[in-house]
């Protein structure tokens, strides 16, 4: 028998916050913007399914990719479509793709003491046809940038991207020039490398790849795309602005 | 084990490896030194990198000098890489519950029996965990950001001038992103004849 | 009971037998004891121009506030009564920034139009509130001018919430003149110049005083300069070339 006095009193906690893995990724090119994700999402060492979804199609323009906490995140996707749903009633237009931005910063700073416990990156189309980037911390403090990676494996894919995209560390040979932009293949290539890579080396990425492409008004892009197997048009609008979605398998060890 | 910072990587090549390694000396967040060496070479074609906890790595580096010396002696002739990776391993697990603060990292070109060359790539944990990787190992405080851009750049066959360029690149983009890493990198390339050692200039934020 | 005209007269909520909201009605009226002012839109950009009655001599015309901005990109001009025009030009600028806040971008001239005209509507809200926070309709029009990415453009609110977008429009006590002067002499291929003559002509046909810089009043929206109150020397200016 335990004395009355021997007993420990018993701390419950309640810890409102899981991280779900997985990896996200974004480029921007001149004309076009690609977003990818994987679709491993798990809780410690187990899987707890190897198709969920972290990239959405927001609008014809913008393209979300969320990563962290899985149920903050797809909970935030569907409160940011709700606001541009409201937008397109008020004002009658798509909300451009840095509105959006500024959208998500002060939803994410709204909950600046309880945070939505997720990284975001935004692709899309800006207003003058040119491809973007944005990516988010998670009370909002964002920036547009030319590439990002986020999630489980950001630290495997981002000194990566900052070599082969912003050509970091290297000379270009005398009389020449690294390119500003680089083609959609050569993004694409990267994009894929760079999950293969991730995959290859982080337990909490794997099982699928999702790769968006936001194609601008009369993009050149669009011959290399539609020679992929397998790419899928998921346009709404005629607007001019066109959306792919190209799917691969990972490796699910 | 940043508490001091530092990262090394090793790569296979074609008849060759290399063996890379950041020049950075922390307390902490605090720069210390831009000029430190954590790669020794232990005999005239293996090299041993220890990043880690700066007072291990040279009291280590002094222990595995005694134990080599010791075998060189005793043997009549020069270890090989293999011998020395299992030293290393065996020399770290002795200190199992009082481990040394460093995760070695090896390179080296071995002979076979029959004369032929073969290069040679090893890491361990702190407490001598061996790997035999066929491609690269890493450790340090840029680990996985090594792991990462090595997965994207790295592909078997490298001659030593593409192993260079590859080692090199990889190191100084991993260790850019890394804040306990950096100021400047070191790389050895070993063939069967030679060792061509370079000093790489790197960012010094 | 039988019930009288004056009955429904009293409630901002109750319709008449015959389907009016009377104080909405009366409120419309007030506007027409308001001083003349007009707004003419054309393709470089938007006038917007009122009469200021100078009551008395010792009174420094330069007080009168009829123009006011809302935004870099908004303006707007009033008749009626102006106070309730601050309330109503307080929530459009609020609108604006906090637009231009949450979406970093110029908030359309008709989603502030909108705005100011939700506002209009809020007389009918919670009548037996104690709280409630208006208990009359405003008795003021405005004629909100703007540009934004559909090009330059004007609306006119009144008290009932309603708006309306217009090429040039006229309200106050000499809208009716006034109106007819620029359905004659409006037309689509306007200059800036042009708009800013027709305005200060329009104004002084309908007004009892000698129109000078110190009477009237104009203000534009452009794409290069945004809104802008003219100044008296260019106003004096631009009188002269009348």
């Amino acid at each position: 028998m335990v004395s009355l006095a021997q007993q420990q009193p018993i701390q419950q906690s309640f810890n409102p916050y899981t991280e779900n893995g997985g990896t996200i990724l974004a480029v921007s090119g001149a004309d076009f913007s690609v977003i990818a994700g994987d679709t491993r999402q798990s809780e410690g060492y187990n899987i707890q399914t190897r198709y969920a979804p972290k990239v959405f199609k927001l609008t014809d323009k913008a393209v979300l990719a969320v990563n962290g906490f899985a149920a903050d995140g797809n909970m935030f996707v569907k409160k940011v479509k709700q606001r541009l749903e409201w937008y397109r009633h008020a004002h009658a237009k798509d909300m451009p793709i840095r509105s959006i931005a500024r959208l998500i910063q002060t939803m994410l700073y709204a909950r600046r003491f309880f945070p939505y416990y997720v990284y975001n990156i935004l692709g899309g189309i800006e207003e003058d046809g040119t491809g973007a980037v944005y990516s988010f911390d998670p009370v909002g403090s964002y920036e547009r940038e030319a590439c990002r990676a986020a999630g489980a494996a950001q630290s495997l894919v981002q000194p990566f991207l900052d070599n082969q995209i912003y050509f970091k560390n290297q000379t270009p040979a005398p009389g020449t020039s690294f390119p500003q932009h680089l083609p959609l293949q050569t993004v694409l290539a990267l994009v894929i490398d760079s999950f293969t890579g991730a995959t290859e080396r982080h337990i909490e990425v794997g099982d699928g790849l999702e790769m968006y492409v936001v194609l601008s008004r009369g993009s050149t892009a669009l011959q290399s795309l539609q020679s992929i197997r397998g790419v899928q048009e998921i346009t709404a609008t005629n607007d001019g602005e066109r959306v792919f979605v190209i799917r691969k398998e990972l490796k699910k060890d | 084990m940043d508490y001091n910072g530092g990262s090394v990587i090793a790569m296979l090549g074609k008849d060759c490896v290399a063996i890379a390694a950041d020049l950075r000396l922390g307390n902490q967040a605090l720069g210390i030194s831009a000029d430190f060496q954590r790669v020794f070479p232990i005999t005239d074609r293996i090299y041993l990198g220890l990043p880690g906890l700066a007072t291990d790595v040279a009291t280590l580096y002094e222990r595995f000098r005694f134990r080599v010396n010791m075998y060189t002696i005793k043997e009549g002739r020069e270890i090989e890489p293999e011998t020395f990776a299992h030293l290393v391993s065996s020399t770290l697990y002795e200190r199992r519950f009082g481990p040394y603060f460093v995760e070695p990292v090896m390179a080296g070109i071995s002979r076979t029996p029959t004369g032929k060359i073969k290069p040679f790539i090893a890491a361990t944990d702190l407490i001598g965990c061996l790997n035999f990787a066929k491609d690269f190992v890493v450790a340090g405080t840029a680990s996985q950001k090594l792991y990462g851009v090595a997965e994207g750049l790295w592909e078997p066959d490298l001659e030593p001038e593409d192993l260079f360029e590859t080692i090199s690149q990889t190191m100084l983009n991993a260790v850019d992103r890394d804040a306990f890493s950096g100021w400047g990198a070191v790389v050895h390339v070993i063939t069967k004849d030679k060792v061509v050692t370079r000093t790489l200039k790197g960012r010094m934020d | 009971m039988f019930l009288t005209r004056s009955e429904y007269d009293r409630g901002v909520n109750t319709f008449s037998p015959e389907g009016r909201l009377f104080q909405v009605e009366y409120a419309i009226e007030a506007i027409k004891l308001g001083s003349t002012t007009v707004g003419i839109k054309t393709p470089e950009g938007v006038v917007l121009g009122v009469e200021k009655r100078v009551q008395s001599p010792l009174l420094e015309s330069n007080s009168i506030e009829k123009i006011m901005e809302i935004d870099a990109h908004l303006g707007c001009a009033m008749s009626g009564l102006t106070a309730d025009a601050r309330t109503m030009i307080d929530h459009a600028r609020v609108t604006a920034q906090n637009h231009a806040f949450t979406y970093d971008e110029r908030i359309k001239v008709e989603s502030v139009t909108q705005a100011v005209c939700d506002l209009a509507l809020r007389f009918g809200e919670s009548v037996h509130d104690e709280e409630a926070m208006m208990s009359r309709p405003f008795g003021v029009a405005l004629l909100i001018a703007g540009i934004d990415e559909l090009g330059p453009q004007l609306f006119h609110t009144d008290p009932s919430g309603t708006f309306i977008r217009y090429e040039a429009k006229a309200i106050g006590s000499g809208s009716e003149a006034a109106q007819g002067e620029l359905q004659d002499k409006w037309h689509k291929q306007m200059t800036l110049k042009e708009a800013q003559i027709l305005a200060l002509r329009v104004l002084k046909q309908v007004m009892e005083e000698k129109l000078d810089q110190h009477n009237v009043q104009l203000a534009q929206v452009t794409p290069s300069k945004g809104f802008e109150i003219l100044d008296e020397v260019g106003l004096k200016a631009i009188i002269e070339e009348m």
